[in-house]
């Protein structure tokens, strides 16, 4: 019935299937070791295996290229705008910051200092500048409705700062120490010597005192602060440090270039002194220039110089 | 309308100036915008909408400053009408040209503020006046001349500010 070769194939085959049956059975899933034949077989695979893998990402990333190019321009203009979003938070942060530190700053001096000095304040934000060179002016938020009158002191936690010219019902307009039509009675700290100290045109950093007694010793580093003549601003509030030294043109008097403790370039927020009182102990402890300046401002004048000052304490406006 | 845009955009640089010395704290007084614009205009558009422009321009500065409210109004207005007579005289294209004329008409304005602050008895040095106010103002508002024009010109001829004349 069959051939004789078709039986050899038959049988042939059968012991194919067999043997694959029993390799299939002998390298199954999960058992404990690899045979030192397979283990050859997998180092010599493995190369061949990795290289044409290689090649096959190489070629992939070829065809989708073109895609990916696509896909980049969308990953690359996301990215931009996360970065201009992040970018713009960080600003808004370094701000906040800032203001944080700006209003705590000034939050403790209304606490701290301005109690201890006596003073009662109203703080304003700087909601305008003079446009031009000519004068020192800002305009500030805070008016007639919250009790300011003209003449009233305006300072900030680092010093004086200026008057205030004219009040509106939401607005007020201070004029600067530094503006040339300003004039303020002060004494140097550590003579005690008076003079007055005045603005100069388009010099908003510096301020010059004037009328200083020529016999008293006037050395760069001093500093200036508020006489309280002429009941406009109180007495003991810091001014400056003096920077340069002269004499006027009539040699009677020495003058002196100041350099203010305000930056005028960078007011944010006042403080204008609506009424004054008693000065509280420990005053010595507030921070530079106020501990100093309001200290100075109670203490006996040195041996041999003339308190220009009059009485101690800090006078009303 | 073209003359509603100006002077929008004379209100927006007098608004802005008062805030340049706090933003660029390497300035140590502010560059006169208002007067840019109104140098600007006048070389390109005649001594009239010259002197009209500087009038306005001025009154806005002065209503931001609050005090001797016309000086900048009456400084502008002269340093517009001044600037306004060259018109058609000058090339029109060159920043240099520009430049100078932005340099001299901010001296010319400045000296004229001078001269009215004077007469109100509000006296300040000449030599003070002149290094620390009226030369670095009109060097640094001129060194913003060739930034600004080409725009402006180009507004002038293309843009909003455009009209037949031109």
């Amino acid at each position: 019935m069959f051939r004789r070769g078709n039986t050899r194939k038959y049988l042939l085959l059968g012991v194919l299937i067999i043997f694959i049956i029993v390799l299939m059975n002998y390298t199954r899933f999960g058992r404990a070791g690899v045979s030192p034949v397979e283990s050859a077989l997998r180092d010599v695979v493995a190369p061949v295996q990795g290289l044409s893998i290689n090649l096959g990402h190489r070629l992939r990333g070829l065809v989708s290229f073109p895609f990916s190019l696509v896909n980049a321009a969308k990953e690359n203009q996301l990215m931009k705008e996360r970065i201009g979003e992040l970018e713009g938070r960080i600003y808004q942060d370094e701000e906040l910051r800032s203001e944080n530190e700006r209003l705590k700053r000034l939050l403790d001096f209304k606490t701290v200092v301005a109690p201890q000095a006596g003073f009662n304040t109203v703080t304003a934000a700087v909601v305008g500048r003079d446009p031009g060179n000519w004068f020192g002016m800002i305009t500030i938020n805070k008016g007639s409705r919250n009790g300011l009158k003209p003449d009233m002191a305006v300072i900030n936690d680092q010093g004086l700062v200026g008057r205030i010219t004219s009040v509106n019902t939401y607005t007020a307009e201070v004029l600067l120490i530094t503006d040339f039509r300003s004039g303020v009675s002060a004494l140097i700290q550590d003579s005690r010597s008076p003079g007055i100290v005045e603005g100069t045109a388009g010099y908003p950093g510096k301020v010059r005192m004037v009328h200083i007694p020529i016999e008293t010793e006037v050395t760069p580093g001093q500093v200036v602060l508020t006489s309280g003549f002429g009941s406009m601003y109180p007495k003991g509030i810091p001014i400056g440090r003096i920077q340069e030294l002269g004499r006027d043109s009539s040699g009677l008097f020495n003058t002196a270039e100041v350099i203010p403790f305000v930056d005028f370039n960078r007011l944010e927020e006042v403080m204008v002194i609506t009424g004054t009182g008693a000065q509280a102990g420990g005053v010595s402890a507030l921070p530079d220039p106020w501990g100093v300046a309001l200290n100075n401002s109670v203490a006996a004048p040195p041996t041999g110089v003339k308190n220009p000052a009059g009485s101690s304490g800090v006078v009303g406006q | 309308m073209r003359l509603f845009y100006l002077l929008i955009l004379v209100f927006l640089a007098a608004f802005c100036q008062g805030s340049l010395v706090t933003v660029f704290p390497f300035l140590w007084v502010n560059p006169d915008l208002v007067l840019l614009i109104v140098v600007f205009n006048a070389f390109l558009k005649g001594s009239r909408e010259g002197a009209l422009v500087g009038f306005f321009g001025g009154l806005f500065q002065d209503l931001a400053t609050g005090s001797y409210i016309g000086m900048n109004a009456l400084s502008l207005m002269a340093a517009g009408y001044l600037v306004g007579l060259t018109q058609s005289k000058l090339l029109r294209e060159s920043s240099l040209i520009i430049t100078f004329l932005v340099w001299l008409s901010s001296i010319a304005a400045q000296l004229i503020s001078y001269i009215l602050l004077a007469s109100m008895e509000v006296y300040i040095s000449p030599g003070v006046a002149l290094l620390r106010v009226i030369i670095p103002t009109a060097i640094f508002t001129s060194i913003l001349a060739p930034v600004f024009y080409p725009r402006f010109y180009k507004s002038c001829r293309k843009g909003m500010l455009r009209n037949r004349n031109i």
